[in-house]
């Protein structure tokens, strides 16, 4: 896609125009070019204990990193969780963000403030409120034990299902609004089409509906993806300090071992892997879909 | 023998009826035009047909079977909207292929028809385009190949001219019309344009409010409407308010008596009169009905004059003056004479 500057209205000052997209780009300039930047060069130091960090020019971080079984866990254990939230965001949200589109009751506005809701509570308000209910004594396993219908209390607290759980719920709206906007912009009469062309809905899915709603997919599945491969509040919290993650994991370097070229070397294999994986799926399902 | 029909059909939203009782026929290669203004609850028959909208009662059938339970999958009714609805992510012979897939016609086959549709629509040569590479008219007629390539039962039109230029539309409903009669396709178009109508169809159904108001040809809508509605909604009429006073005999509510075939319930009624049949001036002489009128306003519309004209305070009536050589054309204030004959009214009693 391309990206065309707005037509010079007559008598405009086209100059202004350009100026006012300056600060924007000054300040991400700044704010992130720049500390990644000194992230990296740091990534390339030295750690000595007592010493904190040393000048030096060396890959020793990246190659602890792979070298290190519980470090390569903790980065494909972030990727696991990353890729089932995305795809049960993307099955569980296609259909809702579906009838968000197509609806044409009044009340489609508070349908839509109700996906987003959820998105005003923060994650750390919202996972302190899991563990009250989920906990060994908390709500649900109280009523479940005083029905009688279980003896020892479900274990969900601080286990992947419980991050699974945690992330998807935070990730839902995010797909559900991308999905929605997109499957708005597919006009009703290409589904009826379909239908009158002799396409039962599977197929009028698979064939018109899925590809043309394919870029939005693909934004969606990139945002859920993204902020799931960072998700730190969340893991933290519902997975406890047993289930390790790259967000926390970063942190822990950073503010507890006060390892900042370790932790920054992780930092930049996160992103890595969250660029090198989005492009690569992006890449694959454009190409499948030629 | 009708090879497509619908009865009863019915379809309501809460209080509102947007169909009412709709009885239609239609015979095999029939062109059949739902008619009438915008609400009057032809796109919603029409959608009924295709399935897109399940009726609150009445049956559908097409030719043995009843399809009123179908979906719009099962019904092989091709469907060309006024959006044209084309899938913009395939070519136009993709476009047009779809349906074949869907019904699993073999691969073989599947090449040729696709090219027989297009060059139905004289279209060959574009089957590697996407829609957004062409003008509206040819993404109409891909639409109209799409829905031909499945050989349909019923071919469905919904305003399908609507988004055309003025100039197209009058070649494209040409070229409709005579691909329908070429492959004996039975057809439902839909269209509010009533001039577009009336060069299509074979047969009209003119709606008003959810209920059919008249059933038939051009001729028979145009010279015998069934009621007030059709006389104002097909070609242009005159209504002069008053009532019946005895078989034959009708009298304006400005107080004029007027000789009148159709006159025959007695009572309050309103009489039709089509502008192209009043006389005027030496023409009108010998006519029973001839009347004084001054002339209250003429507009220029280049083949013809409208004029309207005012018989006294209640009564005005409305003319058309051929533009021919040497025409005077008529200035407000003017009186000239003006008649028609006996059969040239018609006359609708009230309610």
């Amino acid at each position: 896609m391309s990206t065309i500057a707005p037509e010079a209205v007559a008598g405009g000052r086209t100059r202004l125009a350009g100026l006012l997209v300056v600060p924007a780009t000054l300040f991400v300039a700044l704010m992130l070019i720049g500390p990644l930047a000194i992230l990296f060069r740091y990534s390339l130091n030295k750690f000595v204990p007592g010493q904190f960090m040393v000048d030096a020019l060396v890959i020793e971080n990246y190659i602890k990193f792979f070298t290190d079984g519980y470090y390569l866990n903790v980065l494909i254990r972030t990727v696991r969780v990353s890729v089932i939230c995305t795809l049960a965001c993307l099955v569980m949200g296609f259909p809702l963000a579906y009838v968000l589109a197509r609806t044409q009751s009044r009340f489609k506005n508070l349908l839509v403030i109700a996906v987003v809701l959820p998105l005003f509570v923060g994650n750390a308000v919202r996972a302190a409120g899991w563990m009250t209910a989920f906990g060994s004594r908390g709500a649900l396993n109280a009523s479940l034990m005083g029905l009688g219908l279980i003896d020892q209390p479900l274990e969900i607290m601080y286990t992947e299902n419980a991050v699974l759980i945690g992330i998807i719920a935070v990730n839902l709206p995010f797909m559900v609004l991308t999905l929605q906007s997109v499957i708005e912009g597919i006009p009703r009469n290409v589904e009826e089409a379909a239908f009158s062309l002799g396409a039962n809905p599977p197929v009028m899915f698979r064939r018109v509906l899925w590809p043309l709603a394919l870029p939005g997919i693909l934004a969606g599945t990139i945002l859920t993806f993204i902020l799931a491969m960072n998700a730190y509040a969340t893991p933290v919290l519902l997975g406890g300090p047993k289930f390790q993650t790259m967000g926390p994991l970063v942190y822990g370097q950073f503010a507890q071992q006060n390892n900042w070229p370790f932790g920054a070397a992780i930092s930049f294999i996160l992103m890595t892997a969250t660029i090198v994986l989005t492009m690569t799926a992006n890449f694959i399902v454009r190409r499948r879909s030629r | 023998m009708a090879w497509f029909s619908i009865s009863h059909l019915r379809k309501t939203y809460g209080d509102f009826i947007a169909v009412d009782d709709v009885d239609i026929a239609v015979a095999k290669g029939e062109f059949l035009v739902l008619l009438g203004p915008s609400g009057c609850g032809k796109t919603t028959t029409l959608r009924m047909i295709a399935g897109f909208i399940a009726p609150s009662s009445g049956r559908i059938s097409i030719g043995e079977n009843d399809v009123t339970d179908l979906p719009p999958w099962k019904r092989h009714c091709g469907l060309v909207f006024q959006s044209y609805a084309l899938f913009p992510h395939m070519t136009v012979a993709q476009n047009v292929a779809f349906g074949l897939e869907t019904h699993k016609v073999p691969e073989a086959e599947r090449g040729p028809r696709v090219m027989e549709a297009l060059r139905l629509v004289r279209l060959e040569g574009f089957e590697k385009r996407y829609p957004r590479e062409l003008s509206g008219g040819q993404q109409q007629r891909v639409a109209l190949a799409r829905a031909l390539a499945m050989e349909p039962q019923v071919l469905l039109l919904d305003e399908p001219l609507s988004n055309l230029d003025a100039k197209l539309r009058l070649e494209v409903r040409i070229e409709i019309r005579e691909l329908q009669q070429k492959l004996g396709l039975t057809t439902v178009m839909v269209t509010h344009d009533q001039e577009e109508a009336l060069t299509m169809a074979d047969r009209l159904v003119v709606m008003e409010r959810g209920k059919v108001r008249q059933i038939g040809t051009q001729r028979e809508l145009y010279e015998r409407p069934a009621n007030r509605f059709v006389a104002d909604f097909i070609g242009r009429s005159a209504f002069i308010g008053g009532k019946v006073m005895a078989l034959g005999q009708f009298q304006t509510s400005g107080g004029l008596s007027v000789a009148c075939r159709s006159a025959s319930v007695v009572g309050p009624a309103t009489l039709a009169l089509r502008p192209e049949r009043v006389a005027i001036g030496s023409e009108a002489e010998g006519l029973p009905n001839r009347f004084q009128a001054k002339v209250v306003h003429a507009s220029y519309l280049g083949a013809l004059l409208d004029v309207q004209v005012a018989l006294n305070a209640h009564d005005r009536l409305l003319l058309q003056i051929p533009n021919r050589a040497g025409l005077s054309e008529p200035r407000p204030g003017e009186v000239m004479t003006i008649g028609w004959a006996e059969d040239a009214g018609l006359v609708f009693g009230e309610g």
